[in-house]
């Protein structure tokens, strides 16, 4: 998902000078909307908290690095969006911060981010480059049979190491106007309200369950994909991401999150060392750690790249070929796995079905986007006229996730005729969100497209 | 089929599934006594240094609910809270942990004794 950029939406020419007389017009009305009310709820006010507390800090807030408007994550064609006076980039222009606090090189070029997850004692040699995942589908991701993993190694809370608890690790981590970290003068910690908010919130992004695979899906090629996926033989994916969720399940029953030592740290050639930059190997859960990371959901891998921990990999393709490659099948997951199988093969996987199981990756990614879709257009349609400023931003919201199924499906080369929807759906929301009195008609029209979309995926259940 | 994976479920979770979900110790450093969320006052221990003994590594800790006496490993983080000076935390030593001094300490789980996974010790002005 890309920033949208609202000008773009409601074109040039004769439609804007239309919509700026009756802007003027009707300006008189806006006395009619409804004031932005004070955020009533938990999870309204974990959104406001989210988006806009600095905690007195250097400027950032969690929504630097999870921005709304790029799936709750970072990578480089974001970055490249953003003002050099953003405050991602605060090591670049606050001289306290200019060294041990950021690679801005790295940060650029890859979408990583500085972290001291084994100590503060040396700054300049303990310390490992990792990406931000996105914070969708966490009710479903973050529980295990040993307690809460959050954060990459599933150790990123202090505290109780709850998901709550994380706020604070992160402000101290991140949010720090200098490398002292003292509490009341370089940050403020996050108060027990704002913690449960924060939770909240978090909790209430992205699917609140997991599928029930297989899905009915249409395509030669995903409908395949999904096969070898469940495959325990073949593609073995569902066993450590049980649902494409987070979640294992190695036939005795689900046991929730689960940290492996996959041999991500042992690919060769990348990125991040290819450029010479300073860039320690990350020893995962634990202090010293143990090698091992957390499992992330599946469902919304396609457009949250890059991938892995250390934004190693950049397309979904690439990321089942890691699966495939020495790396992975040496690694301790890897011998386990093969040491299971009847041939002693750990995971094997030819071109085609690497792009297979993609396909399938990339397609429940859209239906995903297309169920988020749905849900901000129907709540965007039940807005009245002194509501329409929260509707307009339903729509925004509407879209950014359209532009993200357009593009996990276009990216593969899938299903042409949804995407033909979809841009449409984009369309009609595009103007629906421009458009003074015919946003719910327009409204209406882009939740049929979206539908029509999600039939040429899936069939109906 | 079954069975196999069966026991590769045993052996992962031998492997890594058993991890002891914990708190982050890194930036754990930076939170005052008593303001650690979820844990303090709840799952750690925060009292006075009643006594010392660096030879047993052993400290005893007064808390408004008794004395209670906790070991001290090698893995062991001491931390020494500066925040009520506006100064930067710091790792300490044994050496630091002074009677009288107040503490905040949580336990390692899973030890047959009292054995401290952290203390923070205030350092006063």
């Amino acid at each position: 998902m890309r920033r949208p950029n609202p000008s773009h939406w409601c074109g040039s020419g004769p439609p804007l000078a239309v919509l700026c007389a009756l802007v003027g017009a009707l300006s008189a009305l806006a006395a009619c909307e409804a004031p932005s009310s004070p955020p009533s709820d938990l999870v309204s006010k974990g959104r406001e908290i989210f988006f806009n507390e600095t905690f007195k800090g250097n400027g950032r807030t969690c929504g630097t690095c999870h921005p709304a408007q790029n799936n709750l994550a970072l990578d480089p064609a974001f970055i490249a969006t953003l003002p050099p006076t953003d405050p991602l980039f605060v090591a670049e222009f606050n001289p306290d911060l200019k060294k041990n606090f950021e690679n801005p090189k790295l940060m650029r070029q890859f979408g990583l981010i500085l972290e001291n997850l084994d100590g503060f004692g040396d700054l300049e040699n303990m310390f490992v480059m990792r990406g931000v995942p996105h914070v969708l589908a966490m009710r479903t991701s973050v529980n295990s049979n040993q307690g809460p993993r959050t954060g990459w190694s599933g150790d990123g809370a202090p505290g109780d190491g709850s998901l709550r608890s994380f706020a604070t690790g992160a402000v101290i981590q991140h949010f720090t106007k200098t490398l002292n970290r003292v509490a009341g003068v370089d940050f403020r910690l996050p108060t027990e309200e704002e913690l449960d908010a924060i939770e909240a919130f978090t909790l209430s992004l992205g699917r609140q369950q997991d599928l029930t695979l297989p899905l009915r899906l249409k395509g030669t090629v995903p409908k395949r994909g999904q096969e070898i996926f469940l495959d325990n033989r073949l593609g073995k994916c569902n066993l450590c991401h049980s649902n494409a969720g987070a979640t294992a399940n190695f036939g005795g029953g689900n046991i929730g999150n689960a940290n492996f030592n996959t041999g991500v740290e042992n690919l060769p050639d990348q990125p991040a060392d290819l450029t010479g930059e300073r860039n320690p190997p990350d020893d995962g859960f634990g202090r010293p750690g143990d090698g091992t990371f957390n499992t992330p959901p599946l469902v919304e891998a396609a457009d949250t790249g890059p991938f892995f921990h250390n934004n190693a990999i950049e397309t979904i393709e690439g990321a089942v070929a890691f699966y495939d490659g020495e790396a992975f099948n040496n690694s301790p997951a890897g011998r386990v796995l093969a040491a299971a199988d009847p041939n002693q093969v750990g995971i094997e996987l030819d071109g085609t079905q690497i792009v297979a199981i993609a396909a399938f990756l990339r397609v429940i990614n859209a239906l995903e986007n297309i169920r988020q879709s749905l849900e901000l257009l129907e709540s965007s349609a039940e807005k009245d006229f002194a509501r329409r400023k929260e509707a307009r931003e339903l729509l925004k919201r509407a879209v950014s996730e359209t532009q993200d199924s357009i593009k996990v499906l276009d990216g593969g080369g899938l299903h042409p005729a949804a995407v033909a929807h979809l841009q449409k759906a984009k369309e009609l929301a595009e103007k629906a969100a421009c458009s003074f009195f015919r946003r719910h008609d327009l409204t209406q029209q882009a939740i049929d497209e979206q539908r029509n979309a999600r039939a040429q995926l899936i069939e109906a259940s | 089929m079954l069975k196999r994976y069966l026991r590769l479920a045993i052996v992962i979770v031998l492997l890594g599934g058993a991890l002891e979900a914990s708190g982050q110790q890194a930036t754990e450093m930076f939170i005052p006594i008593g303001q650690s969320p979820g844990l303090s006052g709840k799952g750690s221990l925060i009292g006075t240094l009643e006594s010392v003994d660096p030879g047993k590594r052993m400290v005893t800790i007064s808390s408004s609910s008794g004395a209670q006496t906790v070991g001290i490993t090698d893995r062991t983080l001491i931390w020494l809270d500066r925040s009520q000076q506006k100064q930067p935390n710091q790792n300490g030593a044994i050496n630091d942990l002074q009677k009288g001094r107040k503490v905040e300490v949580k336990l390692r789980k899973g030890e047959p004794k009292a054995v401290a996974e952290w203390i923070k010790v205030q350092v006063s002005p």
